[in-house]
């Protein structure tokens, strides 16, 4: 009985043409084994990386005008997060960095014009742009933070104030954040002047947490190390997004790669925490 | 009838097939437009005023390349809500008049009557020269002498097509600045040869039409600079080329940087109070009974630029700015930059803004909202 219902389910699938769906199938499966077993010429380096290596100079782009990303102290010495990974990228692609002062307004414009190779300057992610360059993954998300102290062991999403103080600096993406959730969550806001204000109401305990910028922060975990601020904490992921990222021409494949490749081992190395403690 | 029948019987085959396919198409048609839904209908709704304690306050829009009716009106709704009875605008030359003598008014004309019907009183920008009026691969702020007849013609269309509806014009856009003067070294007696066409044109064609010198942009560049020319001895050379006779107001910038409101002016600063030194200017040539307007002017609140102050900083020095334009006497209108810009740029020049692009009041916004309320 079982044998013949397996057969006619065989002759029904015959009948409705398997036979076409089983041939694209096996070309399917040809095509993927030739992609992952006959072994493929190396893809070209692109024109910029090549240039890159025999020149042994990468050119960046920058505005400096964008602490702690980058800036200049007026005598022309460089500074900052960005400043930091380009070194990286110097070390590991023995390169030297000659860097291309630009307005912010012309960074884009100026990297096609193939004036330097790469824009490394506090630059936040564009969706506009996606047309005009290739951008790498995130290094840093500046998006406002949910900010706890080391004694709050429970808290771990905004969801958890509800009905509770939270501190904002006045006008930032912070208030705004709160502003925005402050009825749903019923979130009792104050506002202070700075952004240290707000983390000073949080230590005092007149709030239970702070949304904050995530570099004001760590500047003030800076400041207050001794009175244990070091043990804050961030809950959770930024509640908006604000990811900087580095961008190259959309003929620097091999550019992008490489930095991806570079900014992965960072973040896998733990040295990106290393450069932001150092340079935020 | 039996003609009819006879001449369908002798038409080819085709032809006949050629008939019924036009019937079809044309029934097709008239189902198209009758079932397809009516266009997106955006009244002016009924006339608004603007309920402010601070008759003078303004901002400056940017709706020149805003394409939606209802994001135009929203925009000018948010101002009125806002309480500031004055926008400026910008009007691009080359957008109105692509060709010569040709005039496209339909954005315009729906930008004025939306903040018209919102009680705005609409203070209009001219500049952005078309193709046709410049010598070719020159930038489009780009205009000489052989062309300021154009101009002028084209000054005089806006003041008759806008009579009882735009009263302020502002003729050019910081002209002390090579970026704003298409490129080549600022030449303040050129920029009064260019006044003086708009000027004498637009009071022909309505006299009632009040001219406002280009607000100059505030800088200390030094004298040998070929960027821009410092705002105040560019204003100096133009009274000395008989500027005076040519404007009724003059416009100005008055951005504070990092300094805040309250700051006194000195020639060696560039703050918000920058404009009482252009005053003097004003009164040492006699010209004290003309007001000023501010046409751009404010604080950046960006979290990460050197130029950028705190948002609660931008806040205070928003409404002390405000303030000092209401008591100011020779202040006509203090229009600030900026309300909203139609996409997010994705740098610094977000954080002049008052409301997202999304439509979202930024706490400025609020802030300033309460105190035109006196809340």
């Amino acid at each position: 009985m079982r044998e013949e219902n397996d057969s006619t389910r065989v002759v029904r699938a015959w009948r409705f043409g398997s036979l076409p769906l089983l041939l694209i199938g096996l070309a399917m499966v040809a095509c993927l084994g030739y992609l992952l077993f006959v072994p493929q010429a190396p893809a070209k380096p692109d024109d910029t990386w090549t240039r890159i290596q025999s020149e042994h100079i990468l050119r960046i782009g920058i505005d400096p005008s964008s602490p702690p990303f980058v800036m200049d102290d007026g005598t022309g010495r460089l500074s900052g997060l960005d400043v930091a990974l380009a070194n990286e990228m110097a070390n590991a692609w023995g390169v030297k960095i000659q860097y291309v002062y630009s307005g912010f307004d012309g960074l884009y414009d100026a990297l096609n014009a193939k004036q330097f190779d790469m824009i490394l300057s506090a630059l936040p992610y564009n969706p506009t742009r996606t047309q005009d360059v290739f951008f790498s993954r995130p290094y840093f998300n500046g998006g406002p933070v949910l900010v706890v102290r080391g004694d709050d062991k429970t808290t771990t999403r905004l969801e958890d104030m509800r009905g509770k103080t939270i501190a904002v600096e006045l006008g930032s993406n912070g208030d705004a954040v709160a502003r925005k959730w402050q009825k749903r969550h019923n979130l009792d806001v104050r506002r202070f002047d700075t952004a240290f204000d707000a983390l000073r109401a949080l230590q005092r305990g007149e709030a239970r947490a702070a949304i904050i910028d995530p570099i004001a922060f760590i500047d003030f975990q800076h400041a207050e190390a001794d009175t244990g601020a070091r043990a804050w904490r961030i809950v959770g992921n930024p509640l908006a997004d604000e990811n900087y990222i580095i961008a190259v021409r959309r003929d620097s494949p091999t550019l992008l790669r490489e930095v991806n490749k570079l900014l992965n081992r960072l973040e896998g190395s733990g040295r990106l925490t290393e450069l932001e403690e150092e340079n935020f | 009838m039996r003609y009819l029948s006879i001449q369908f019987a002798t038409l080819p085959k085709a032809l006949v097939w050629l008939g019924r396919g036009c019937v079809v198409f044309l029934t097709l048609a008239v189902v198209w437009r009758f079932a397809a839904p009516p266009p997106i209908l955006v009244t002016l709704g009924a006339p608004q005023t603007v309920e402010t304690l601070y008759p003078k306050m303004g901002v400056h829009t940017r709706m020149t390349d805003e394409v939606e009716t209802w994001k135009i009106k929203k925009n000018y709704e948010m101002v009125r809500e806002m309480g500031a009875p004055y926008v400026v605008e910008f009007f691009p030359w080359a957008y109105i008049e692509n060709q010569k003598g040709q005039y496209d008014w339909q954005h315009a004309d729906e930008m004025v009557d939306h903040a018209r019907a919102q009680g705005l009183t609409v203070i209009a920008r001219m500049g952005f020269v078309p193709p046709w009026a410049r010598p070719p691969g020159t930038s489009v702020n780009y205009l000489d002498e052989n062309n300021y007849a154009d101009l002028g013609d084209f000054v005089a269309a806006f003041a008759e097509h806008f009579k009882g509806r735009i009263e302020y014009l502002v003729i050019w856009n910081e002209p002390n600045v090579s970026f704003e003067w298409g490129q080549r070294p600022p030449d303040p007696v050129e920029y009064t040869e260019l006044l003086k066409v708009a000027y004498t044109r637009a009071k022909q064609a309505n006299p009632n039409v009040k001219i406002l010198a280009g607000a100059l942009a505030p800088n200390l560049a030094p004298p040998d600079s070929t960027d821009a020319m410092n705002d105040l001895d560019y204003l100096d050379q133009m009274y000395q080329a008989g500027a005076q006779k040519y404007f009724d107001i003059l416009a100005a910038h008055s951005y504070g940087w990092q300094s805040p409101a309250a700051e006194p002016p000195s020639p060696d600063r560039v703050n918000f109070r920058r404009t009482e030194l252009l005053r003097d200017i004003m009164l040492k040539y006699g010209d004290g009974a003309k007001p000023v307007m501010l046409t751009e002017g404010g604080w950046n609140d960006h979290p990460r630029w050197t130029k950028a102050v705190t948002p609660a900083a931008r806040i205070q020095n928003t409404i002390a700015a405000y303030d000092w334009c209401e008591r100011t006497e020779w202040i006509a209108a203090c229009a600030l930059w900026v309300l909203r810009t139609p996409a997010p740029t994705y740098t610094f020049n977000d954080y002049f803004t008052f409301v997202t692009p999304d439509f979202d009041a930024k706490p400025i916004y609020w802030e300033v909202q309460k105190y035109a309320r006196g809340e």
